[in-house]
């Protein structure tokens, strides 16, 4: 069986290119696979299933639509709001009636009113300021439906059955990244909180640094790492210095990955809250447990999805930076519930996120996708003939029993 | 109780499996339940084939007979478990292997085309869902229960299914060493034939037919066993009761077989059992230097374990009366108590 896997690699900057990176030698110990190059939108001779990689840049993703449309498959789909992504390959190639007619896809006359609105000018950039209430991800769907789906999370399952799609998906969690072997980074402090990723609004840097300011009156050797580039208009400097966190908080900007590693070493608690989230998985938070850190998130979509007593969890709602606050001096005040967290979060990353586990579960997908439609309709043909044969032309209970032992549609 | 025993039944072929479910059925009347085996072709090719067979079980109402409700279902082998039934159990004799531990072997039956792949995906699934749906799950070997809980996370409780009746006895400690069971490689007689070869004193009483028996008569005459070797064919339950009575010793060393009923019936003579690191189910029973040898699977290592055997008889006794008191607890009482508890 021969797949024809599209997707970004390094050096392409793209979390999903890093992900297939790490997933790639494990699949091909497993399975005849082929990875188009860049740009390239009709897949190898023999090839049996077609798989693409999307996600919500159109810079990185916008040839693999391309190929999708071209030849229906498999998708993998990394977040659920596609917005962005269909702006670029509609907006971006002059093509308004694309963007209008995914607009009132998605919201009906109001949805492509609406777009008319940003197509003149009116409206803001709806990718950028409401993109989760236009997740714009039905042509996708539409192409993945004979295929199927591989997701991360129950989460954007869920959010796929509600926009009707019916296919079949696979729920399959991101692979865990092999930790280095780190020293820790010489950090002075007691406890260390680290968030690491791009520093937004979205990621909860204003209530982070609030509720920090909490734990600091009771631990005063506390001192938050913040690893990741700063995105304009958070005013971080002066948000830090409202609160008198000057000589408490340490700005690290973009690091490479050996100087992520050490930094995540010497955090005592790591924090990766998310709110709106596109319905993506972070990748970061499964790298924080990999590294047996106890790990606070917002308890929200895929991130409300990991195991209570594995994580600790925040609701981003009016009382956020109060919730923070407890959780991050429970874990401050705590050594052994530290602790406890720690082994759980080790255990849970290799367990669930195992890259063999994922790698087998990948296969799976795979191997049902590309015959399983070929042998249910020669099931169902055999068994429509015995049927027809006794007089039977249409009968409920055979397509009931079908489904009963995963055969039906 | 009104209890129906599932199991597929492949025209002509007559084995463990089927003796299994005909003496559960005629074992559970005895104890005064009213119990009746159901059995329905099974055909395993072309691969297609074995979908729609498992179909077949599920499209059957076993729910009640003539009005008469049947209150317990046990099934045995794939695919009979993929009956309906508000109380299922299943006694797994063993998954189809091919989609399993087999698959990519040269015992494989699917190939690496799609639709290949797919259809054992298939099994994977329909196993899954119908062997999940069981009241209770009991496998007959820690072998097959290990393997349904690495395949499909599925847990098993193991029942041992009791060895048939024979005259069991005690004659002699004799000079030869007894192969039981059907002819076909993976019961790898052809290694104590290799062994047999290492040694010139080892005799050897091969009783069974099978499809390998040419073969296996060809590798003795290669290795020039010279009489050495007797293959016996089918033996009658008198012959083998016999044959158990007089032997030495039993080897019995399959490659990674399910149960394997052989130990049992040489410990009943008292004998002890001579098997392999890479056997299975024989595992379960056969503990080294306790009830029995086991050896790595190579010839000069068995060769040297039989030989041991022959030069220390008092050891094999030992050996074969511990081996006893294992066996007299896997009996019919035990097993239906725990398959209806």
């Amino acid at each position: 069986m021969k797949v024809a896997y599209y997707s970004p690699l390094p050096p392409e900057r793209s979390g999903i290119a890093d992900y297939s990176a790490l997933l790639l030698p494990a699949l091909r110990e497993r399975v005849d696979l082929v990875v188009p190059a860049r740009g390239t939108t009709k897949p190898p001779r023999g090839t049996d299933l077609s798989v693409y990689h999307i996600g919500n840049n159109p810079d990185v993703h916008g040839w693999i639509v391309d190929a999708l449309r071209r030849t229906p498959g498999m998708v993998v789909l990394h977040d659920f709001v596609l917005h962005h992504l269909v702006a670029g390959l509609t907006l971006a190639r002059k093509d308004v009636a694309g963007y209008l007619n995914a607009m009132e896809r998605d919201a009906g006359l109001p949805g492509r009113l609406l777009g008319l609105g940003v197509v003149d000018g009116c409206v803001p950039p709806l990718w950028s300021t409401r993109p989760e209430d236009f997740p714009l991800a039905g042509e996708v769907l539409d192409l993945a439906r004979a295929h199927g789906l591989i997701v991360h999370s129950e989460h954007v399952h869920d959010r796929a059955r509600s926009g009707g799609f019916d296919g079949p998906i696979w729920r399959i969690p991101m692979p865990v990244w092999p930790a280095p072997p780190a020293e820790p980074a010489p950090v002075e402090g007691d406890p260390v909180i680290g968030s690491f990723g791009f520093l937004n609004a979205n990621k909860r840097i204003p209530q982070l640094l609030e509720a920090f300011a909490v734990v600091r009156s009771r631990h005063p050797r506390a001192r938050l790492l913040l690893v990741g580039p700063e995105t304009p208009g958070l005013e971080l400097e002066r948000r830090i210095a409202s609160l008198g966190l000057e000589a408490a908080v340490e700005r690290h900007g973009y690091v490479d990955e050996a100087r992520f590693w050490a930094l995540l070493a010497a955090c005592d608690v790591a924090v990766s809250l998310r709110w709106p989230t596109m319905g993506e998985t972070s990748a970061g938070a499964i790298r924080v447990l990999s590294l047996a850190k106890p790990l606070i998130v917002s308890d929200v979509d895929a991130y409300g999805e990991l195991p209570d007593g594995v994580v600790l969890k925040v609701a981003p709602d009016e009382r956020e930076v109060e919730s923070l606050a407890a959780s991050l001096l429970l874990l401050a005040d705590d050594p052994a519930r530290r602790e406890s967290f720690s082994a759980a979060a080790q255990s849970y990353a290799a367990s669930e996120h195992g890259l063999d586990r994922v790698a087998d579960l990948y296969v799976r997908a795979f191997e049902e996708a590309a015959g399983g439609p070929a042998v249910r309709e020669h099931l169902l043909r055999e068994v429509a003939q015995g049927a027809a044969d006794v007089g039977l032309e249409d009968s409920e209970a055979i397509g009931s029993a079908l489904r009963e032992v995963g055969l039906g549609r | 109780m009104r209890i129906v025993v599932t199991h597929p039944q492949v025209p002509f072929a007559h084995g463990g499996a089927e003796v299994l479910a005909e003496r559960l059925t005629e074992e559970l009347n005895e104890r005064g339940h009213e119990a009746a085996l159901v059995t329905v072709p099974f055909k395993w090719y072309p691969r297609e084939r074995v979908l729609e067979s498992a179909f077949v079980w599920r499209m059957l109402d076993l729910t009640e007979v003539e009005g008469r409700k049947i209150d317990l279902l046990i099934a045995t082998k794939f695919p009979s478990y993929a009956v309906r039934h508000p109380r299922k159990r299943v006694w797994l004799v063993h998954q189809f292997r091919q989609a399993y531990d087999l698959d990519r072997t040269e015992l494989a039956e699917f190939g690496e085309r799609a639709v290949d792949r797919a259809t054992r995906r298939a099994i994977h699934e329909l196993d899954r869902r119908m062997l999940g749906e069981a009241e209770k799950r009991f496998a007959i070997s820690r072998n097959v229960a290990d393997r349904l809980s690495s395949s499909l996370g599925l847990d098993a409780e193991v029942v041992l299914p009791p060895p048939q009746e024979l005259d069991y006895r005690f004659d002699e400690y004799g000079d030869f060493v007894l192969s039981v069971g059907r002819l076909d490689r993976a019961k790898r007689v052809d290694l104590l034939l290799e062994a047999a070869a290492n040694d010139p004193a080892l005799r050897v009483v091969v009783a069974g037919a099978g499809p390998d028996r040419e073969r296996l008569e060809q590798v003795a005459l290669s290795h020039k066993l010279n009489g050495r070797v007797e293959f016996r064919g089918r033996v009658d339950a008198v012959e083998l009761a016999d044959l158990y009575a007089r032997c030495g010793a039993v080897y019995y060393a399959p490659v990674d077989e399910d149960f394997g009923m052989v130990p049992y019936e040489a410990f009943l003579s008292g004998k002890p059992v001579v098997t392999t690191t890479d056997a299975g189910g024989p595992l379960d029973v056969v503990a080294d230097r306790r009830t029995g040898l086991v050896t790595a699977p190579r010839a000069e290592e068995l060769a040297e374990a039989l030989r041991y055997l022959r030069d220390h008889p008092a050891k094999g006794q030992e050996w074969g009366r511990a081996g006893k008191a294992v066996a007299e607890r896997v009996t019919w009482d035990a097993a239906i108590e725990r398959l209806l508890g």
